[in-house]
């Protein structure tokens, strides 16, 4: 069974990301794999308006807009699962009474659309400098009609699969468990544990690039900060 | 420069230094084997990790340990300069925007030589240069404009005319060093005033409109440029003029 872009089934699409291009955001990134490509645009922190202060932590705040149309269910479905998977992740508590608004905005749409935009906020996160836990990465898998599973499915394969699942994992801690879930369809138990763990191993290749990007990054500011 | 070590979120740092492991476990106590953790850096149980990606910093006398990195958004810290403007004025003082997540706070007799009676008056919308007094998460940072221990000054206080704008944090950072290569090269060309707040927010004053705006426009381009490439780009700048 070969893909339709004659991907492998554990193969992700080509990962790009650049960090820091919006001027106004304390932390933003572009990040596509393939065809899906998402800004994720990180203020924080923030004054938070008096009705939603939390006198102990920051509050996270998460808005995800669409590419095209008025925003949907499904867009606010990717919302509060960007904002389940951060809010414990980041270090409010060092910032009492403050706001950390997240914005994504979907650019192109081709399948994975909420692990990109789990992926790309990790990176504006740090971009920002928020304190975090841990790294954030995630990957979705398909499980398609013919009993294959393949990694970072597109759109078509979507469409076409039986069942879908995203994983969103901490690093350096796989024995954590998964930080997000989102599984639709009809799937048994097996294939559910073969989609965590392409899963895992997708997430790790996606954390060894966010490592590449961000060093690249903070090398090309130490040299010149150095020099 | 050959080896920095870069850290991301989530790594575990080893803080254990070489000759700890030569030492007797009895100079565990010892106020040396005290490891002192500065931004970035966090410790989670036994662990030691980090918070945010940066070049991991440490210094083996004094077992300090700190990740540098750079930001947008300030964080107040206390004794930091910083640049800020008047937003409000209230009872005991003013409403100063320093961006951070919460205005702080300059008392009306923060200033040198100010007395309940004779103290500055200060419009919304002037800046003022300020010291970092109090800063903490659950309060309100506090910033004054002399030296509270010799009542001096020391060059803080109302900038007036000028022209204030934004940097990132690590640029401000560099820019308080009196040698960076922007400020020396400018120097050499035109005279200017210059007031750098670790906040990312710089001002600048010269002797006419132009020059000011050029000094800026310098500062601002040398973000992500080295000290030969600043020299150049200020000539080019100079004699554009």
């Amino acid at each position: 069974m070969s893909r339709p872009d004659r991907r492998e089934a554990s193969q992700l699409r080509a990962l790009n990301c650049s960090l820091g291009q919006l001027n106004r955001a304390d932390g933003s990134t572009q990040f596509s794999a393939g065809n899906t490509s998402v800004v994720s645009g990180v203020y924080g922190p923030v004054e938070a308006k008096v009705y939603e202060e939390k006198l102990d932590r920051a509050v996270v705040e998460v808005k995800f807009r669409a590419d095209i149309g008025a925003p949907t269910t499904k867009d606010k479905w990717v919302e509060s699962a960007v904002r389940s998977t951060f809010e414990r992740e980041i270090l409010a508590h060092l910032h009492p009474r403050t706001l950390v608004q997240i914005v994504i905005q979907l650019r192109e749409g081709d399948g994975s659309v909420d692990s990109a935009a789990i992926n790309a906020t990790t990176l504006a996160l740090v971009d920002a400098g928020i304190p975090l836990k841990c790294m954030i990465t995630a990957a979705t898998c398909a499980v398609l009609f013919d009993d294959t599973t393949v990694v970072d499915p597109t759109q078509e394969e979507i469409d076409a699969a039986r069942s879908t699942h995203t994983f969103a994992f901490a690093s350096g801690s796989n024995d954590r468990g998964p930080l997000y879930v989102d599984s639709r369809g009809e799937f048994t138990m097996d294939e559910y544990s073969h989609c965590y763990d392409m899963c895992t191993l997708a997430t790790e290749r996606v954390l060894a690039f966010m490592r590449t990007a961000i060093e690249g990054k903070v090398t090309k500011e130490a040299k010149i900060g150095a020099a | 420069m050959a080896d920095i070590k870069i850290v991301l979120p989530g790594d575990i740092i080893d803080t254990h230094r070489k000759e700890d492991t030569e030492q007797p476990e009895s100079n565990a106590e010892d106020s040396a084997s005290v490891i002192r953790l500065g931004p970035g850096l966090l410790q989670a149980s036994e662990a030691v990790s980090a918070v945010t990606a940066g070049v991991l910093h440490s210094n083996s006398e004094t077992n300090r340990w700190w990740v540098a990195g750079n930001k947008r958004r300030y964080v107040a810290a206390v004794g930091e300069p910083v640049v800020g403007v008047v937003v409000a004025r209230h009872g005991e003082g003013y409403r100063v925007d320093i961006g951070s997540a919460h205005d702080a706070l300059l008392p009306h007799l923060a200033f040198e030589g100010a007395t309940k009676r004779n103290k500055p008056n200060l419009a919304v919308g002037t800046v003022v240069y300020g010291r970092v007094v109090v800063a903490n998460s659950v309060m309100d940072p506090e910033i004054e404009c002399y030296n509270s221990n010799t009542g001096k000054s020391e060059g803080y206080g109302e900038l007036s005319e000028g022209f204030m704008f934004k940097c990132s944090l690590g640029l401000a950072r560099r820019l308080i060093d009196t040698k960076a290569p922007v400020l020396a090269a400018l120097g050499n060309g035109v005279p200017f005033e210059v007031a750098v707040g670790v906040n990312g927010r710089v001002w600048v004053n010269a002797e006419n409109v132009e020059t000011t705006i050029l000094v800026a426009n310098a500062i601002r381009n040398s973000e992500y440029l080295d000290a030969k490439q600043c020299r150049q780009m200020v000539k080019e700048l100079l004699e554009k003029q």
